[in-house]
């Protein structure tokens, strides 16, 4: 008779304690590897399920979405895609909770490499065959994503090109303007634009709680050119100071070129809260607001250039290489989006990993502008002819690196390197105040 | 249609899962001898709720204590190197300047204009009160990334020759001047109380419900009575009806700026922080999330725990007063 009256009271307690603790049981998780490992976050290994972490959205998504289909169909493997509107503060969440995506693909290698030193990160020549890749990548997007300890932690699977201008085809020609081959020949066409009364340039940095990283493209592009790609890779490590020579050099080009009275429109006070998205559509106005826009191939994408514009795209715009001191020097800034495994023991991982950084994959050519970091994509599948010359001029680069804010630390790379452009194009603090206030925001090793 | 399910589940399951939890503690006290059960039982009913805090809220704060004390990634004691390079910092000794302002102003403000409304909404025809009053706490309902989005067709910036959809600039523009770049002027602060205007518009709704509830309890007695000795309606506002509520200005005030120390979508959506606008909340998220420096962020955390701690001692005990006066 006293069992019965035991057996209940131990199932009350003991569905108490259930109750109370079930919110705690979190899941085992795994231990971070070692680095140079292969990582072991993400969904399990051989479950067909493999998850990708991406910072873009809308018809971007829709597009690289798609270029998955028949991926997934032959192989069974599901894709999970997770978009994420805040990539940095979801991505360095979900690392420091231990509940990693198998595959992230990072806008900036300076945050996968930050991230790369918690461990956690696969070394990529274990995981894909680097040395293949390599003949075929544009040149400067693996290095950007080389670890200071020599390993490669990401691999791009989308390139963007950042060094061009773009001009409305018919205003130009009525002017009778031609393309200029250098950077001579683009201050006298700036001059002669000017003198004919128009402002030559149009130029916007407003991007809300991002403004100013347009003015760092125009920094890097210059500083790529004064000073040659191997003082741009010290300059964007820090092995020279920020504010070196050089980079003022960069500064007062930029200037001269882009923000000289008469030369923006609107004036010097207008970039800082003119939005980058549309700063260039009085290119296409029937009286033209200004000729030239330099901006990322990105910008040809909905929403940014008018739709009327976007239509007959390959009647209305046109575009060049920003050029460098001669024809033949033909630097090219650009970016990308890198792809970087947490889970690179997982086969399923490395099987989307070798196809989406094939030149074979197509992440959206017709959709969101994707552009293949392949030299031996073939570009017929892009869906027009501006596109096409676009994505030839980065594949012919001559030197080609990644854009420098997106390599530095983040309290520079998107911070103060932003904030002190913009604050100096505003007129709030001049050139040198500027730089120097950057370099002592560097942060220390620790 | 999975995600109103999965709602349905978390609320049943929630709710549910908290009435079983209840019932099953009462359980376990019930089996205990009678005397010892009356003793542990209220004990039994709050343990819940301790664990709860204890788990979310007093645990991270000392964990966020300890790494205001680390390095970077949390894996090095730098003793107090976080709260020296922060306090020795230009731009952060700005955040904190401008933190101070908006403690200072948006509470003040906030107060004044709830208190004047609901003064002189008192006064007006109970229909035209409702109508007032409802317009007045509309901007309660809108978050705070909404409000920016309302507020910069207020302050939008459009170079001059291009349409301004700015209000401002459209009446600048209409005036024959040129368009003005309103959240980049720094100049005697101009921008910050732009946006401190943002918050005080959705927080005045608040302000006056609170006040206008409190000015109608004034017992109608004493503002007769300093009427017949002789009191102006000014006499009277100051030094009968004042008075009587002040315990709710000090509450409305207290409130207000425990919001505003932790205001964060204001400036990271109109500004992040740009042109001299920084505050303490959004120099806390970029530090954590751009910067990767939890380090940082936790002592500007600790740094505005330390801030808070005196005013919620001082509502506390003012709570306090209040119930044993009565």
């Amino acid at each position: 008779m006293r069992m019965r009256r035991v057996v209940p009271q131990i199932a009350v307690v003991a569905a108490t304690a259930m109750l109370s603790t079930a919110c705690l049981a979190a899941s085992p998780s795994d231990t971070a590897g070692s680095g140079g490992g292969v990582g072991s976050g993400g969904t399990p290994p051989g479950d067909k399920q493999v998850e990708i972490l991406f910072g873009f959205g809308g018809d971007q998504t829709r597009g690289f979405e798609a270029g998955f289909a028949d991926f997934t169909k032959r192989t069974g493997i599901t894709i999970k895609f997770s978009e994420a509107s805040a990539f940095d503060t979801l991505i360095r969440t979900r690392v420091a909770g231990n509940s990693t995506p198998d595959i992230a693909l990072f806008p900036q290698p300076g945050i996968l490499l930050d991230i790369a030193k918690s461990g956690k990160l696969a070394d990529m020549s274990k995981v894909v065959d680097l040395d293949k890749l390599k003949t075929t990548l544009v040149p400067g997007e693996l290095q950007a994503a080389t670890g200071s300890d020599g390993v490669v932690y990401g691999v791009p699977a989308a390139m963007n090109v950042k060094s061009l201008v773009f001009y409305d085809k018919a205003a130009f020609a009525a002017a009778g303007y031609t393309v200029p081959k250098t950077q001579d020949e683009l201050t006298a066409l700036t001059a002669r634009i000017k003198a004919s009364g128009t402002t030559p340039w149009c130029l916007g940095i407003e991007s809300s709680s991002a403004t100013g990283w347009p003015a760092t493209d125009w920094i890097e592009d210059y500083v790529l050119r004064i000073g040659g790609p191997q003082i741009y890779d010290k300059w964007v490590k820090h092995q020279i100071p920020f504010n070196d020579p050089i980079v003022k050099q960069a500064g007062e080009a930029f200037q001269a070129m882009a923000l000289a009275d008469g030369n923006v429109l609107g004036g010097r006070a207008a970039v800082a809260s003119t939005n980058f998205q549309t700063a260039g559509n009085p290119l296409f106005t029937p009286k033209p607001g200004c000729y030239l826009f330099k901006q990322g191939n990105f910008i040809t994408q909905k929403g940014f250039f008018p739709d009327s514009v976007r239509a007959t795209i390959d009647q209305t715009v046109g575009v060049f290489q920003f050029p460098g001191k001669t024809a033949d020097d033909l630097p090219v800034l650009g970016g990308g989006d890198i792809a970087a495994a947490f889970n690179g023991a997982d086969p399923d991982t490395r099987a989307v990993l070798d196809f989406m950084l094939s030149p074979q994959f197509n992440g959206g050519t017709a959709e969101g502008g994707w552009l293949s970091p392949h030299k031996t994509f073939d570009v017929n599948q892009y869906p027009d002819a501006l596109t096409k010359q676009i994505a030839q001029i980065g594949y012919t680069a001559s030197t080609f690196r990644f854009d420098g804010s997106d390599q530095m630390p983040g309290e520079v790379g998107s911070g103060t390197f932003w904030k002190e452009m913009t604050a100096w194009i505003a007129g709030s603090e001049d050139l040198d105040k500027a730089l120097s206030n950057i370099d002592a925001s560097w942060p220390a090793n620790s | 249609m999975a995600k109103v399910l999965e709602t349905l589940l978390a609320i049943v399951g929630g709710v549910g899962g908290a009435l079983l939890l209840y019932y099953l503690l009462n359980k376990v006290a019930e089996l205990l001898p009678a005397r010892v059960e009356a003793g542990i039982k209220p004990y039994l009913y709050i343990l819940p709720a301790v664990a709860a805090i204890g788990l979310f809220l007093i645990y991270p704060a000392i964990q966020t204590v300890v790494f205001s004390f680390a390095n970077k990634t949390s894996t090095r004691f730098v003793g107090f190197g976080n709260y020296a390079g922060l306090l020795t910092s230009p731009g952060f000794q700005l955040t904190l300047i401008n933190t101070v302002l908006w403690i200072v102003i948006v509470p003040t403000v906030t107060v004044a204009i709830g208190l004047g409304i609901a003064v002189l909404a008192d006064r007006l025809a109970p229909r035209g009160e409702k109508i007032a009053k409802t317009l007045i706490f509309l901007p309660m309902a809108i978050s705070g990334v909404g409000a920016v989005a309302i507020w910069k067709f207020i302050y939008f910036y459009a170079p001059p020759g291009q349409p301004q959809i700015g209000l401002q600039n459209a009446i600048a523009t209409g005036l024959g001047f040129d368009p003005i770049a309103w959240l980049q002027i720094d100049t005697a602060k101009l921008n910050s109380l732009m946006l401190m205007i943002i918050l005080i518009w959705a927080q005045a709704g608040f302000s006056m419900v609170l006040l206008s509830a409190a000015v109608k309890g004034v017992p109608e007695d004493t503002i007769e009575a300093a009427r017949i000795d002789g009191c102006g309606e000014r006499l009277v506002f100051f030094r009968i009806i004042v008075p009587q509520i002040r315990a709710t200005i000090v509450t409305v005030f207290i409130t207000v700026l425990i919001s505003v120390m932790k205001t964060f979508d204001i400036v990271y959506v109109a500004t992040n922080g740009g042109f001299g606008t920084n505050i303490v909340a959004v120099d806390f998220y970029n530090q954590l999330f751009t910067n990767g420096n939890a380090g940082y962020a936790a002592a500007i955390v600790v740094l505005l725990m330390i801030a808070v701690l005196p005013v919620m001692i001082y509502q506390v005990r003012q709570f306090r007063a209040q119930e044993a006066a009565r």
